[in-house]
């Protein structure tokens, strides 16, 4: 069975289906690319899997248990990691501090009380702070970051939680060319080790990526394969391209 | 699926972080408390300004318990005093029952005025445990912060903060003002619990202080520490804490308790030192004043409360003390007008409070860590311009999906 495992899911805002009837799974240790145009629902996908909305039909299985309609926090717990669109972290507490509470531990209040950041924990939050090439700026302010580093640092949390799957939303947005590239980079380092289901507008970050593709449209599965063979799909051209620029 | 990252290894891996208690407050703080204790010596042990630094160090640890969830967890509530207030009245009511057997009233009977007023004849059953001193202290402390826990049960498990939880905090003080006023059999009603010894002097001025400090102490151990840092995480963005499996939730309701038993013990200390409770004690108006004593002295800030509750408090003094007259009335019966103008000005002119306006003005000047922020901060203020180009990211004619 897949690391995750989408079967019939369906999700109806006032009759109008944004997600319709979609069967979609990702292995793992795989990094797949999740592309659509705007309102294709793959966002509202992403919000289903993380358990911010719940859907109308369908299940969602991960790591072969149900996780359909759980709350945030328990499928996180189960190993699922999202990151949202636009940067979001702990703007007043330093870089340390937001991979720091990000670690993989008891979260439960009571076990909390008395907990200290080990030796090992520290040991490894700077090896994260390293990997994403933020260490230098270690003791300033999240709020103090450019957007591109933010969501670098917001990357960098993601790991710090060891998921099993890591959810990325358009991390690429309004970023430099530069800023891309490095993103890019990051993003096939991480993918070395994890399970990515990555969200992304840029064709030329997933040309880069070169890696199999699923195409979202109006809430549907439109197309699915290795890049190049979906571009050369006559719907996904229909869709995206516009009829007769290619 | 831990992975081995392999780092560059180059860089200095410091954390840097505030002391715990840094050497400079734990000096300031000692004097502080040794001159705030030995004021019954060369002021009387009568003395008025005695009096009020017993009831402001006492307002200041219950401003302190706002500061734990509004500035540290980011919870507003607006009826704090729900729980300094019932704390107040199990003790003042523990006294007064005690009070009355050893001196019968004016009427001659062995129970409280206001029973007899209203007609009971002798103690309700229910008020019994009162009695007892060690118990009417630990239900003092208890039942308040039972309340805070149903309370938080109730609202933060339903996803109910900001602003409706501040209205629903608003609405839990008026309804106690109400119920108090209401039940007079039983509290006294509009005239509160009066004509019972106080503990006013020395030695009870050493319990306060000693408390006191334990409350300061504990409130910067907690939010110094790891738990700490979740819920200012919590603050700062409880989605995104949410969604890195933190039961939010939970962490509020925790610091809700605290802050509640904290306002409880301090409203029980006020009860014995002040030797009168009212329904005052218990309403929006008292813990409104809380939320401004925090704004003013600095929110986030431990020490702020403290300063703030003694400058506010302190000023209300000294104004009433003025023989100035303004359009035929006395100054200080603008005391109102005059708080309200204050706390808009700090909102809108130090927004960090009197603490934390002084903090930034230091790191702000200093040449170390918290000067090369500040630096960093203006530099980044201006990349970020050039880096975030919401939706042109793209160049005409760029492929774009």
């Amino acid at each position: 069975m897949a690391l995750l495992e989408i079967k019939g899911l369906t999700t109806e805002v006032s009759g109008y289906k944004i997600i319709d009837n979609l069967d979609f799974s990702v292995e793992a240790n795989e990094l797949r690319v999740l592309l659509g145009p705007n309102g294709a629902g793959k966002t509202t996908l992403i919000a289903m899997i993380t358990g911010q909305f719940k859907p109308t039909a369908g299940k969602i299985f991960f790591d072969g248990k149900d996780i359909t309609g759980r709350a945030p926090d328990e499928i996180f717990l189960a190993g699922i990691s999202r990151k949202f669109q636009v940067p979001n972290m702990y703007e007043t507490l330093s870089v340390y501090d937001n991979v720091m509470i990000s670690l993989q531990t008891d979260r439960k209040v009571f076990k909390y009380m008395f907990k200290r950041v080990s030796p090992a924990e520290n040991e490894r939050i700077w090896e994260i702070l390293e990997f994403i090439e933020l260490a230098d700026r270690a003791n300033d302010p999240a709020d103090t970051m450019s957007h591109g580093e933010r969501q670098w640092l917001e990357m960098g949390m993601l790991i710090g939680s060891n998921p099993k799957l890591l959810l990325l939303d358009e991390p690429t947005t309004g970023m430099t060319e530069q800023g891309k590239q490095r993103t890019a980079q990051l993003i096939e380092k991480i993918a070395k080790s994890h399970t990515v289901l990555l969200v992304e507008h840029d064709m030329h970050v997933v040309r880069r990526l070169g890696k199999k593709v699923t195409v979202l449209h109006q809430g549907k599965l439109l197309a699915e394969g290795p890049l190049a063979e979906v571009v050369e799909n006559e719907m996904v051209k229909a869709v995206y391209l516009g009829k007769g620029r290619h | 699926m831990a992975i081995n990252l392999a780092g560059g290894g180059a860089t200095v891996r410091k954390v840097r972080r505030a002391r715990l208690i840094p050497l400079w407050a734990l000096i300031l703080g000692a004097l502080v408390m040794a001159l705030i204790g030995t004021s019954p010596h060369y002021a009387g042990t009568d003395s008025y300004v005695v009096g009020l630094i017993g009831k402001f160090l006492c307002f200041a640890i219950f401003a302190l318990s706002v500061d734990l969830i509004w500035g540290f967890a980011g919870i507003l509530s607006l009826g704090q005093a729900v729980y300094f207030g019932i704390g107040a009245y199990m003790v003042a009511l523990s006294m007064k029952l005690n009070y009355t057997l050893e001196n019968a009233t004016r009427y001659g009977g062995n129970i409280p005025d206001f029973m007899e007023w209203n007609g009971l004849t002798e103690v309700p059953g229910f008020m019994a445990p009162l009695l007892s001193t060690p118990v009417a202290v630990a239900l003092a402390l208890a039942i308040p912060t039972l309340l805070a826990f149903i309370f938080g049960v109730i609202t933060f498990k339903r996803h109910i903060y900001g602003v409706y939880c501040a209205v629903i905090t608003l609405a839990e003080a008026l309804i106690l003002e109400r119920f108090i006023v209401e039940y007079q059999a039983y509290t006294g009603g509009f005239n509160g619990i009066t004509d019972y010894s106080n503990l006013r002097g020395a030695p009870f001025l050493w319990v306060i202080i000693a408390v006191t400090v334990v409350c300061f102490l504990g409130a910067r151990v907690l939010t110094h520490s790891r738990i700490g840092t979740v819920l200012k995480s919590i603050r700062d963005n409880d989605v995104r804490a949410e969604f890195m499996g933190y039961n939010v939730a939970n962490y509020r309701i925790f610091v809700f308790c605290i802050s509640a038993f904290m306002a409880a013990g301090a409203g029980a200390m006020y009860a014995a030192w002040v030797g009168i409770v009212s329904f005052l004690d218990t309403g929006p108006l008292l813990s409104v004043e809380a939320v401004i004593w925090t704004a003013v002295g600095g929110r986030a800030t431990i020490i702020g409360p403290f300063i703030g509750a003694f400058l506010i408090r302190g000023l209300e003094f000294v104004l009433s003390g003025l023989d100035i007259e303004l359009a035929g009335r006395s100054i200080a019966e603008y005391w109102q007008i005059f708080m309200g103008a204050l706390f808009i000005a700090v909102v809108l002119w130090i927004p960090d409070g009197i603490v934390g306006t002084i903090g930034n003005w230091v790191r702000k000047r200093g040449t170390g860590t918290l000067g090369q922020i500040r630096e960093d901060q203006d530099r980044l203020a201006h990349d970020r311009q050039h880096d975030w180009d919401p939706a042109g990211a793209t160049k005409p004619g760029e492929e774009r999906v």
